[in-house]
């Protein structure tokens, strides 16, 4: 008998073949272990995405959510609450508004890559990608220096879930109020000295003349905080694993430093780190021959529809010119991620200056220890030897 | 399903079987038509979906004043039929509809 458990540490080590069984089996999937639905294949993903009237969000859209954040964020509201919003904080993360942080973004890359040469064999993401991530994050957000280890610590804990409980335990939820509490720290200090920076702006924002309501600017600030440093480190990670994993697509990249955005994107689609989100039905709907109930909750798992064969052909091959149109890397519609354009600039720069360090390297570990989370899926720790 | 014309900025035509409650901008998206970013993913806070209709124009709901200024940001020229395409949806009524994108969007 066939299960999906995204709680299950099989399912963190390797999804696609479940995934797989699920698009050609079982498209409307009722998960017991989840007590959820999951949807599969690409176009009824994008159907949902699309339909957030069904398929709403203010109940939570991490799998395993965190208490009381559902309905105060980008990610858990529904239109038109979510779309103003978003429109207090999409300028700053606008390709046309993110250019003067291009050059600022490549020195802290080349800063972070020197210690690099002296090192034969190195943790990917201890040794670069968490410090070149919180750096990126402290210079966008304009975080007060000093804490940046601990904050990435506490953002990586509390995206995890415990696979036995399939629940957050309490060091998840113990850093989530940890969050919180720094969140709430730099808001009071910009609304005391504000300076000309997203959480300044967003922390004094009125929406159609009412102020935020104070739980949407902490917990927003809190999840841009977490988004920051964990979704950007957690993809990086991803994507130094595919460039250690396929010669060829790296040689060529180091080759031609152009060709990272295509490798980026070809990345997002072959096994991004935001792998499966939820949402909430507010109707009865039928979808492939199975009613699913109003008050259901139903995971939209991208990973999945990014390797459906219905959309993209030879999926599982990673193939960086394949250009990939339309993937669910960053989620999609509405609640598609804001931060996509730092994303794309952070990650070609960070690799591109990596690379200049490190040209050929392998993977070490056989086994990769991944993150235990419901919603993610990304290595805690991803050891690299030259050569 | 309700079958779209899109034209590139460079003349190409693509034409797209859209599912209905699909936005516009969606659709162009998932099949990789050239001319649009779309980056805020719909949420009417970019205007870098923005495009022309060329038919169809009454049958489309009218801009909603969130549309209307953020369609202020567009980069190319504004025009009567201008319309951020994430905030059409398609319907049966739409069968045929030949939407126009612009030279640049940012």
């Amino acid at each position: 008998m066939f299960s999906f458990d995204p709680y299950s540490p099989a399912v963190d080590a390797d999804p696609f073949p479940f995934y797989k069984t699920l698009r050609d089996e079982y498209p409307c999937f009722w998960s017991k272990e989840a007590n959820m639905w999951v949807l599969s294949r690409y176009a009824d993903i994008v159907t949902a995405l699309n339909d957030w009237q069904t398929y709403s969000s203010a109940k939570g859209n991490l799998m395993t959510e965190l208490p009381n954040r559902a309905g105060a964020t980008l990610g858990t509201t529904d239109p038109p609450r979510h779309d103003r919003l978003r429109g207090l904080v999409q300028h700053a993360f606008m390709k046309r508004n993110l250019e003067s942080l291009v050059e600022p973004i490549k020195q802290i890359a080349k800063e972070t890559a020197a210690p690099l040469a002296d090192m034969k064999q190195f943790d990917f993401i201890s040794e670069f990608s968490s410090k070149f991530t919180v750096r990126v994050l402290w210079a966008a957000l304009g975080l007060p220096l000093g804490d940046e280890a601990l904050v990435r610590e506490k953002a990586v804990l509390m995206v995890q879930s415990d696979p036995t409980t399939k629940a957050k335990g309490p060091e998840h939820i113990a850093a989530y109020n940890w969050m919180q509490d720094y969140a709430a720290g730099v808001i009071a200090e910009r609304r005391k000295n504000p300076k000309d920076d997203l959480i300044s702006h967003f922390s004094m924002a009125e929406i159609d003349g009412d102020k935020l309501d104070e739980r949407e600017v902490l917990l927003t600030t809190t999840t841009l905080i977490m988004a920051g440093v964990e979704s950007l480190g957690g993809f990086m990670a991803m994507f130094a694993y595919n460039m250690a994993d396929y010669h060829d697509a790296r040689r060529q990249c180091v080759a031609n430093p152009d060709l990272l955005a295509d490798a980026i994107e070809e990345s997002l689609r072959f096994n991004t780190s935001a792998q499966r989100f939820r949402r909430c039905l507010t109707k009865d709907t039928e979808l492939h021959g199975q009613v699913m109930k109003e008050g259901d909750f139903v995971c939209l798992t991208y990973g999945s529809g990014n390797r459906d064969e219905r959309q993209y052909p030879n999926p599982d091959v990673y193939d960086i010119s394949r250009k990939p149109k339309g993937h669910l890397g960053f989620g999609g519609s509405v609640h598609a991620c804001l931060g996509t354009t730092i994303a794309r600039i952070s990650v070609k720069a960070a690799m591109e200056a990596f690379h200049q360090v490190v040209p050929e390297y392998r993977r070490v570990q056989e086994q990769l220890p991944w993150l235990p989370s419901s919603t993610f899926r990304s290595p805690m720790r991803l050891e690299l030897a030259r050569g | 399903m309700p079958n779209v014309t899109y034209i590139e900025p460079n003349g190409n035509q693509v034409q797209i079987d859209v599912p209905a409650g699909w936005s516009i901008m969606q659709a162009a998206m998932s099949n990789g038509v050239e001319g649009i970013e779309a980056e805020c993913g719909g949420s009417c806070a970019c205007a870098t979906c923005h495009c022309y209709v060329e038919s169809h124009v009454d049958a489309i709901p009218a801009a909603a004043e969130n549309e209307l200024s953020m369609m202020e940001n567009v980069v190319a020229e504004r025009k009567p039929n201008s319309r951020l395409c994430c905030q059409i949806k398609m319907t049966p009524e739409l069968e045929g509809l030949v939407i126009r994108f612009p030279e640049a969007q940012s």
